[in-house]
């Protein structure tokens, strides 16, 4: 088995075989949850039309997945580092490279299970199939580089900073921001500043693409301006936690 | 039956403007124009008031409320505008004689089923209520979220990993042992 597989297997039975990794995709599951039975038990939610609904399902599935990217992404240099792991970890016969790669399989993994887990979910509120093909369609293309490239970064902030907490509050901070758009309405995000921050922010390309093929049902190709600047924010993270990586705080 | 479908139909399009009670006071309703004319649960519809002075004295301390009545038969009741309006009345301190008030009445259509809409109006002085005509209209019904499906999923996702934390926990117990 090469270093890389070694690692991925080794991250991916921290996720599904420890109780921590558990706990975290008992959390997402949850929130998903939630979030669900409020939209049965709120009258209001409740009238939304199912295409809305999808969309805002797969905004949730989005922002929750990336909350636990972020988590797994901060400890995975600094937990390793706290715990004492990360020095043997540098000595053995792997390259930084190779041990980036098995992290971020790990975190790509754990991801896999998320979006796994989201998919009956998306039937269950998706009742009358109104869309909900788009929906696991651009939720996979368009959420995967949104989730990943947060987990990414934060891998690069834990590998910088060498601890926990500053990798993991740096990266919620970020998180939040990003995530802003959930939480305000389109009337406050069609102000120049929100058209601006929508144009560079892939939190918000993401979620216009759900708004435009869920709901409104615009092509494919209307959304490939959105595809780019997700992509770029996906290349961008990992080149960033790949710099990090080269030299990570063990000290 | 058929005849009176009619009617009811032939009376909403015409705009069913009337008057109401002859008197101080006269309300004209009409639905928006951009009304659906098949409206389902969710939707919007709107309604325009004009509540008039027609008499030659000044009224005080007018108030003016929408009503929706539902007619489905076995069903015959007033409904409760929590979640229907948040536009429910207004109030008028003095209108002068031939002083006309508009008013624009919104409304979300929380259940399916016929309903019956009507503004009406009281000042400080009068003792009659001033009533508008009413205006029919159905609601349909719309295919919603479904609990059935939602609470299954909802309830199980998370028993399951529940489960699988105890299944985990028991057996490196027991490989500890």
């Amino acid at each position: 088995m090469t270093p890389v597989r070694l690692i991925a297997a080794k991250e991916c039975r921290a996720l599904l075989q420890n109780q921590r990794g558990l706990v975290y995709l008992l959390a997402f599951s949850v929130l998903l949850s939630a979030f669900a039975i409020l939209l049965i038990s709120n009258r209001e939610l409740s009238l939304l039309d199912n295409a809305q609904v999808v969309y805002m399902m797969t905004g949730t599935i989005t922002a929750a997945g990336a909350l636990i990217a972020v988590i797994l992404g901060s400890d995975s240099y600094a937990g390793e580092r706290e715990r004492g792991t990360l020095i043997p970890l540098l000595a053995a016969p792997v390259t930084p490279g190779e041990l980036l790669m098995g992290k971020a399989a790990g975190i790509t993994t754990a991801w896999g299970v998320m979006y796994g887990l989201s998919l009956p979910y998306l039937w269950a509120v998706g009742s009358s199939g109104q869309n909900l093909l788009q929906a696991i369609f651009y939720l996979a293309l368009f959420g995967s580089p949104v989730v990943l490239g947060f987990g990414y970064l934060s891998m690069a902030l834990s590998a910088e900073t060498g601890h926990v907490l500053t990798a993991l509050l740096n990266s919620l901070l970020l998180l939040i921001f990003s995530a802003s758009p959930l939480l305000i309405g389109p009337g406050l995000r069609n102000s120049a500043a929100g058209r601006f921050l929508d144009a560079i922010n892939p939190f918000s390309g993401a979620l216009n693409t759900y708004d435009a093929a869920i709901i409104d049902g615009n092509p494919f190709f209307a959304q490939l301006p959105r595809l780019a600047l997700v992509l770029i924010w996906f290349g961008l993270a990992f080149a960033a936690a790949r710099a990090a990586s080269r030299r990570p705080r063990f000290m | 039956m058929f005849f009176r479908k009619i009617f009811t139909i032939a009376v909403l399009s015409i705009t069913c403007v009337a008057s109401a009670h002859a008197g101080t006071i006269k309300i004209s309703l009409v639905p928006d124009k951009a009304n659906s004319p098949r409206p389902a649960m969710g939707n919007f519809l709107r309604f325009h008031s004009i509540i008039k002075n027609i008499s030659d004295k000044p009224v005080e301390g007018l108030v003016a409320w929408i009503s929706l009545i539902e007619i489905d038969p076995g069903h015959e009741q007033p409904v409760d505008l929590e979640d229907w309006s948040a536009h429910k009345a207004i109030t008028v301190a003095r209108m002068n004689p031939g002083d006309a008030l508009k008013t624009v009445w919104p409304m979300r259509l929380i259940q399916h089923g016929h309903y019956r809409v009507v503004i009406c109006a009281a000042d400080r002085i009068h003792h009659p209520i001033y009533t508008s005509p009413a205006l029919e209209f159905h609601v349909s019904k719309k295919p919603m979220i479904q609990s059935r499906r939602i609470l299954p999923v909802a309830l199980s996702v998370p028993v399951l990993i529940i489960g699988l934390i105890f299944y985990r926990r028991r057996k490196s117990r027991r490989s500890r042992a």
